[in-house]
């Protein structure tokens, strides 16, 4: 199962290997218009949404570690003491205010008039952002499944199946926020 | 194991006779050392060091024989663990029938896409916790 869901992986490396050729292509044939666009984002606020992102990846692994000690609540209030459900719990809130923050950005650039139509700059943000923020979104509702298998079992019943699925939806995590990462970069910094 | 990592031992050993040989004789034949060559086979065989090395210790880690070094051994004993896959579940149909009728709600009317959603999250639903109802509640 794991080794299935790293060979879909790959295949979703290809689509958005895709998708920052467009954004390439589209800003070598137009350097002016991108950087007039680009100096219109707000640096700072995203910076810190992708901080939020990156810090919700390390969060969902520290809730790998517990299903894989077979942990599936916590003992106690502290950290140390969480199991895999509390973590995830956290991994989707972090995830949900990136969303939010998203859409939060998108409505302030569409009010700047920054839009998907506008010029090849906004089809190429948003085609790229958008495509990305809609896998994050999958990715919420796939923790909110795994959450749910955490709960339906008893708690001395959680094994290795519902370990497993903690587990290969930790990858698509990681996964999302990795491009995540190279988006921020190639968008936000290399201006 | 041992013998990937003894053989890996041996390629270290080979590679850096062969970096002191190449340097001394480039250096008897032009009068200077060939820099570029003498770095790359060095350099080899400190990959092949390396490996050894990791292997050495995942050996040493791993407390016995890997079936695959074994001569009594049968194929299944090397098996990885394959996960769970249902023999006869429906519900994959339905996933893919219900992004079926969104995708055709995309081309011919929209309002179909909004029924597709329904059935998508019942199958969606369905799929993953076929094995944590009913009979299989555990």
């Amino acid at each position: 199962m794991a080794v299935g869901t790293i060979v879909w992986l790959g295949s979703e490396v290809m689509f958005f290997a895709g998708l920052f050729a467009i954004y390439f292509t589209l800003r070598s044939t137009s350097p002016e218009l991108w950087e007039f666009e680009t100096n219109r984002l707000n640096f700072p606020f995203a910076l810190g949404n992708t901080l939020i992102l990156v810090a919700s990846s390390f969060t969902c692994q520290f809730g790998v570690f517990a299903a894989e000690r077979m942990q599936a609540r916590s003992t106690g209030w502290k950290p140390t003491q969480w199991g895999a459900a509390e973590w995830f719990f956290l991994t989707y809130a972090m995830g949900a205010i990136f969303v939010a923050g998203q859409i939060f950005e998108y409505a302030t650039l569409v009010s700047e008039g920054i839009s998907l139509s506008s010029n090849a700059y906004g089809s190429a943000f948003y085609l790229t952002t958008g495509f990305h923020g809609i896998h994050v979104t999958a990715g919420l509702f796939a923790f909110l499944f795994v959450i749910g298998r955490i709960f339906s079992v008893q708690k001395r019943n959680f094994g290795h199946r519902e370990a497993t699925s903690a587990i290969v939806v930790s990858y698509y995590w990681h996964f999302v926020d990795v491009v995540w990462i190279g988006l921020f970069l190639v968008i936000y910094v290399l201006k | 194991m041992r013998v990937n990592s003894v053989m890996l031992w041996i390629l270290t050993v080979f590679f850096a006779l062969v970096a002191v040989l190449y340097g001394v004789w480039t250096a008897i034949e032009y009068g200077h050392l060939e820099w570029v060559g003498t770095i790359a086979i060095a350099l080899c065989g400190v990959l092949t060091g390396f490996v050894a090395f990791y292997l050495d210790r995942v050996y040493a880690a791993q407390g016995g024989e890997l079936p695959e070094d074994r001569l009594d051994s049968n194929i299944d004993d090397g098996d990885a663990e394959l996960g769970f896959f249902s023999p006869w579940s429906w519900w994959p149909i339905m996933v893919a029938a219900s992004l079926t009728l969104f995708m055709l709600g995309l081309a011919a009317g929209f309002w179909m896409s909004f029924i597709a959603v329904g059935i998508l999250v019942i199958s969606l639903v369905g799929w993953v916790y076929e094995y944590y109802r009913g009979l299989f509640a555990r």
